[in-house]
């Protein structure tokens, strides 16, 4: 049993034009002198309210800085919500930045291991799919080699492969296919729909706006922070082409649901 | 504290593989490998007893039963040298625990526990096998296998240590985030701890000066003799030692854990 439920959800971040802070920095400050880095508050989420359960697949929409990521990131558990309340329950698995969380110099095989111990696995659960993880990758020999040479494409293949392979019921992913072949996109794709079968919650942040129409089976559409629009994907995929289109006003305020 | 302990074990097979991970990789492309762990404190060691027995002659008197004074030295030093790197080391290499570690953290919210722990382990691994080559090198030393027959007073400093350098590396850890000079100045601090701490000299050097009460002071200094005393002497450390470094373990592992408890839910914000 999956479970999302946010609830008035905000996220704040507080941040300096430079991340550190310097000697002079603390010189001003003792001085009373007027800071020259001064903390800015980014509202990066506010007052979000999302409930999803076991077969949602939702896709998440919105301009670049909209907050897609942050909001991953907090179902995630990475950042926890400034105010509101965040429930998750179930195995959560996320894709995010591909090329973290692998370590360079150790080869593909030592990396699925990492990953799926990261991920909850124990060395006897994973035997058991270790070989199906390195079929679906299609790497063949390259998992011999140091991850340090792998292309981006690869590393996508190796971390979906892992990612979905160890059956999460909260899967969450950051617009990360779109970085393998067209080959891989079509198989990515076959898998996440086999998965939506056995009725598991999906997230997924794309700007591919086509293919998230045909694996979702909700949209939503965020705006600044602020969830715009909420629905059905096609409705809200049409919506929010229109606002990208720049001349259509944004949809009334009747026009939004609630999530 | 319990559940993130629970939590720690439950990923167990994440940190210990990157803890084997790293031991491979540190000496990936040395040809000697991990015969550095073993070398390196005897190459150091015989370099300082080449200088303190010719250029500076020092000796102790307090170390009896070696053929030549300035065997007891040598002895005496690696011991010290040897337990004394475990510590600093643990919280130097602590320092950028989290930081190096940002990746994960950004990915999976896992117990923050297990970072410097993953740092530990690896230096933890790395004094062991440099604690078998001084025993070893003692052994040869003394002329004798005596300092075999006192392991098992000194097999309950590792634990304790152990635990020690987990948490001060976890304090470290966090410090760092927060404040990117904390490691430097932990280099100039442990520098400063180790010609405070009898490691190079004994301790009636600091009584003469009337500086003994500094030792009381000195965290590092009961986890030091609890190492060297049954080693090199021959006798193991008194009761109250093994007393105050017990303590200094716990206290240290509990300002760890407090130090976790308080900032999980913020360091997020500052990596």
């Amino acid at each position: 049993m999956a479970k999302i439920e946010l609830t008035n959800v905000s996220l704040t971040f507080s941040v300096r034009r430079t991340p550190k802070i310097t000697f002079k920095e603390y010189l001003t400050r003792a001085l009373f002198l007027e800071s020259r880095n001064p903390r800015t508050q980014v509202h990066a989420l506010s007052g979000l309210n999302l409930h999803a359960a076991d077969g949602d697949r939702i896709g998440v929409i919105g301009h670049n800085g909209a907050g897609k990521s942050t909001l991953l990131r907090l179902l995630a558990g990475v950042y926890p919500p400034t105010t509101g309340t965040r429930l998750v329950e179930g195995r959560v698995c996320s894709l995010f930045d591909i090329a973290l969380g692998f370590e360079p110099d150790a080869n593909g095989w030592e990396n699925i291991k990492y990953r799926a111990y990261l991920l909850g696995e124990s060395p006897r659960t994973l035997r058991a799919k270790i070989d199906d993880i390195a079929a679906f990758t299609e790497l063949g020999e390259f998992l011999d080699m140091p991850v340090r040479f792998y292309s981006s494409g690869m590393m996508v293949r190796l971390a979906f492969a892992i990612s979905t392979a160890v059956e999460p019921e909260v899967l969450l992913i950051d617009e990360v296919l779109s970085a393998g072949d067209m080959a891989f996109q079509k198989k990515a794709k076959e898998r996440m729909r086999a998965m939506m079968h056995t009725a598991r919650l999906m997230v997924l942040v794309s700007h591919d706006l086509s293919s998230l129409g045909g694996l979702c089976n909700r949209a939503v559409w965020l705006h600044h922070g602020h969830i715009r629009m909420a629905g059905k994907p096609p409705e809200v995929i049409a919506a929010y082409e229109r606002a990208a289109g720049g001349n259509e006003p944004a949809p009334p305020a009747s026009a939004v649901r609630a999530a | 504290m319990m559940t993130h302990l629970r939590a720690v074990w439950a990923f167990r097979h994440f940190w210990l593989s990157l803890v084997r991970m790293d031991l491979r990789s540190r000496y990936r492309r040395s040809v000697l490998g991990i015969g550095w762990s073993l070398l390196q404190p005897i190459a150091m060691s015989g370099v300082l007893c080449l200088v303190f027995s010719t250029i500076l002659p020092m000796t102790v008197e307090t170390v009896k039963g070696y053929p030549a004074p300035w065997r007891a030295y040598a002895a005496y030093l690696l011991a010290g040298m040897c337990a004394w790197e475990f510590l600093r080391n643990s919280l130097v290499a602590g320092c950028t625990a989290l930081i190096n570690n940002e990746a994960y953290i950004r990915q999976c919210p896992l117990p923050y526990g297990i970072y410097p722990l993953r740092t530990v382990m690896g230096t933890g691994i790395h004094f062991l096998l440099s604690l078998t080559a001084t025993t070893t090198l003692v052994c040869l030393l003394r002329g004798s296998a005596e300092p075999l027959g006192l392991l098992w007073a000194v097999l309950p400093a590792v634990p304790l240590m152990f635990l020690f350098c987990w948490g001060l590396a976890t304090v470290a850890a966090f410090a760092t985030v927060y404040f990117h000079d904390t490691s430097h100045l932990i280099e100039v601090i442990a520098q400063l701890f180790f010609f405070l701490t009898p490691i190079m000299y004994t301790r009636d050097v600091l009584e003469k000066k009337n500086l003994g009460e500094l030792l009381g002071l000195n965290p590092a200094y009961p986890f030091i003799e609890l190492v060297r005393k049954p080693l090199v002497e021959g006798v193991p450390a008194d009761g109250v030692t093994y007393v105050t470094a017990a303590v200094l373990a716990v206290l240290a592992t509990g300002l760890g854990f407090g130090v976790i408890g308080w900032l999980q839910k913020r360091v997020i914000f500052h990596l």
